[in-house]
């Protein structure tokens, strides 16, 4: 028997917090329908998702309704794509990802991840094309979403596909320059990518993973701030230590709620449950919002002073809350803040409160990267791969994920507005300093080494 | 076995489940199951007891009521026929139903019915009503077994159309979402 106040707290976080399933992630491996014949190739693709997806979108609606909890999206990672089509050229690549594309809208899924490739230690002939293919792939798809792993801690940094994947952003871009390079949306680069992750535009099927896996995410930012926000009410002095507990209790439940639904659905579909990854993945509307938890906290905005320290905080009882609640959490499992996605963060950068260079060093401690930062449209192909290095940099050195999601926006300048719709929501264009001129740094390519694992200062 | 089923009303204070314990025991009774709830300031408890071979549900009756009265508790009881055993071996689907919505009479008999009407028992139910029109000050919290078999869109369409009616807001879940987010 529960009490009325749990029953009460329950509907409270679905109805009025957005405690949500941010999206049941159906992980297909591919390798099997690798070859030589591209049109046997992109059939074997489709019948492998047409057999494990088929019902996948009605199961996941089904089980949404049974415990009254919305799933929001519905996606599908498969194998690398570079790997599964490494004997392909780039317009071969493009068919398979429209192919791709296709077998998603017949199975009613949003997204479908996995046109990537991992380039951390050299790229071989398949993950060349693959990428030259990324930017055709990307605007002449809705559903197909890139990843390309250009770094890790255990290889260090390929520069030379950090190059490539600035003229890789930029022709993106170009290619949906009428919808403010809306191609951009979906493409990641990555340091140390996981291979869980449920999220878009990261999330592909590991090639250490089974046959099919179905992977969990779960959001929440709404219900943390809701219940930071009651704490201060009843102890305004309450201080950062019990704060840090609150988090982490609050994770917890959470990441069971998104256990519970992904190893039914699992069951359902008779297919291994993976991981839940909780990450605190905001959308565009109010009280869903991880910069709302800044403002909960204290802090004028995100941005402002402090903001390092207040996101460690959060990131790291997070990921406590969801490790006690779970041995299945895996992904990013943390908090995303990715700018264009969060109604509060994007109004941070409108009002001056956040800029590129805080933005960075904010995310050493998130669990993510630079994630939906809308650039000035006229940005250098090399000072975006000058960016994307950057960012790679902080995630090698420091042991973690990190990764870039950059949209130059053509024709637009900082200041001005893009809008991507959905929930890639819209943001003021950020400005980038120091830009201008030569970058030789970038253009000498070559390897950045692993770091040193001891004297670690 | 021969048991008895008791139910006493009264108004509460502290000694009742004692002072029934007390008389049971005298009575050479085995209490086997015991659940106690509190409406408002009212006291409501329900004692499945063994009676010793030769006594009988109505003689238990006559001792518990006089030596209760003193108290001004009420005493109900009636033989009580079968046991744990009984109890029904269909697979079952724990869910909850709860509603939200201004005070008027007539909604647990509205609900209720319609849970009824789908032959579907309930385990439990919670009812606050404070009066007016705060949605949160007004809850039904039904605990309902549904067989796994059962028909589960139309019994919740059905409730919908029927809380719709009534003006209220209803959410039906399984009871595993609540074990996840408040139980280890």
């Amino acid at each position: 028997m529960f009490t009325s106040r749990e029953i009460i707290s329950t509907l409270e976080m679905l109805k009025s917090e957005n405690l949500d399933v941010r999206t049941v992630t159906l992980g297909i491996n591919l390798l099997d329908c690798a070859g030589k014949d591209l049109q046997r190739v992109k059939s074997r693709i489709t019948e492998s998702i047409m057999d494990l997806a088929g019902d996948f979108v009605e199961v996941c609606d089904r089980i949404a309704q049974k415990y009254g909890i919305p799933i929001v999206n519905k996606r599908i990672a498969v194998s690398p794509i570079a790997v599964v089509g490494a004997s392909f050229s780039p317009p071969q690549l493009v068919e398979v990802a429209q192919s791709l594309d296709a077998a998603a809208q017949k199975v009613h899924v949003d997204f479908i991840g996995g046109f990537s490739a991992l380039v951390e230690k050299g790229m071989a002939r398949g993950d060349r094309s693959l990428i030259t293919a990324i930017p055709e792939a990307l605007s002449s798809t809705e559903r197909v979403c890139a990843s390309v792993n250009v770094a890790s801690t255990r290889a260090g940094i390929n520069m030379d596909a950090v190059l490539l994947m600035g003229k890789t952003v930029k022709r993106a871009a170009h290619l949906t320059a009428n919808r403010d390079g809306i191609a951009c949306t979906k493409l990641c680069v990555f340091a140390n990518i996981p291979e869980d992750i449920p999220f878009m535009a990261g999330a592909y099927m590991g090639i250490g993973e089974a046959d099919a896996v179905i992977n969990v995410g779960v959001s929440g930012p709404g219900v943390v701030k809701k219940a930071v926000e009651r704490a201060f009410a009843t102890n305004p002095s309450m201080d950062l230590g019990s704060v840090s507990e609150l988090i982490k209790k609050t994770a917890y439940k959470v990441t069971r709620v998104g256990e519970l639904i992904g190893r039914e659905v699992a069951e359902q579909l008779k297919i291994n449950f993976g991981v839940v990854d909780l990450s605190l993945a905001p959308t565009p509307h109010v009280g869903d919002s991880v910069g709302e938890i800044f403002q909960t906290l204290g802090l004028l905005a995100i941005g402002v002073p402090g903001t390092t320290a207040a996101l460690a905080l959060l990131n790291d009882a997070v990921k406590k809350g969801g490790a006690f609640a779970s041995s299945r959490v895996g992904g990013l499992s943390g908090a995303f803040i990715p700018v264009s996605e969060d109604l509060n963060i994007s109004e941070a950068v409108r009002d001056g409160h956040l800029c590129l260079e805080k933005l960075e060093a904010i995310t050493s401690v998130c669990s993510v990267g630079l994630d939906m930062v809308a650039l000035p449209g006229n940005i250098s192909e090399e000072t975006i791969s000058a960016i994307i290095a950057d960012e790679m940099a902080i995630g090698v050195i420091n042991n973690k994920t990190t990764a870039a999601r950059l949209i130059p926006v053509p024709g637009k300048k900082s200041g001005d507005s893009a809008y991507f719709g959905g929930l890639m929501g819209h943001s003021t264009i950020i400005a980038v300093k120091n830009a201008d001129g030569d970058n030789p740094f970038l253009r000498r390519g070559g390897q950045i080494p692993a770091p040193i694992h001891s004297l670690r200062n | 076995m021969n048991k008895a089923i008791i139910s006493i009303l009264g108004r509460d204070r502290p000694g009742i489940v004692a002072a029934v314990a007390r008389t049971l025991t005298e009575h050479m009774c085995n209490i086997e199951n015991v659940t106690q709830t509190m409406l408002q300031n009212e006291f409501a408890g329900i004692f499945i007891v063994t009676m010793p071979e030769g006594m009988s549900a109505a003689d238990l009756h006559g001792r518990m009521v006089s030596s209760l009265s003193a108290l001004e508790l009420h005493v109900y009881s009636k033989p009580c026929e079968g046991g744990d055993e009984d109890c029904a071996t269909e697979k079952l689907e724990p869910f909850v139903i709860t509603t939200k919505g201004p005070d008027r009479k007539g909604l647990v008999a509205g609900i209720s019915e319609e849970i009824a009407r789908h032959g579907v028992n309930i385990t439990n139910l919670q009812a606050v009503f404070k009066g007016g029109n705060d949605p949160g000050e007004n809850i039904m919290i039904y605990e309902v077994d549904l067989p796994a078999t059962f028909d589960v869109r139309t019994f919740t369409r059905d409730l919908r159309a029927k809380a719709e009616a009534l003006s209220l807001e209803i959410s039906i879940q399984h009871r595993n979402i609540f074990e996840a987010l408040h139980r280890v």
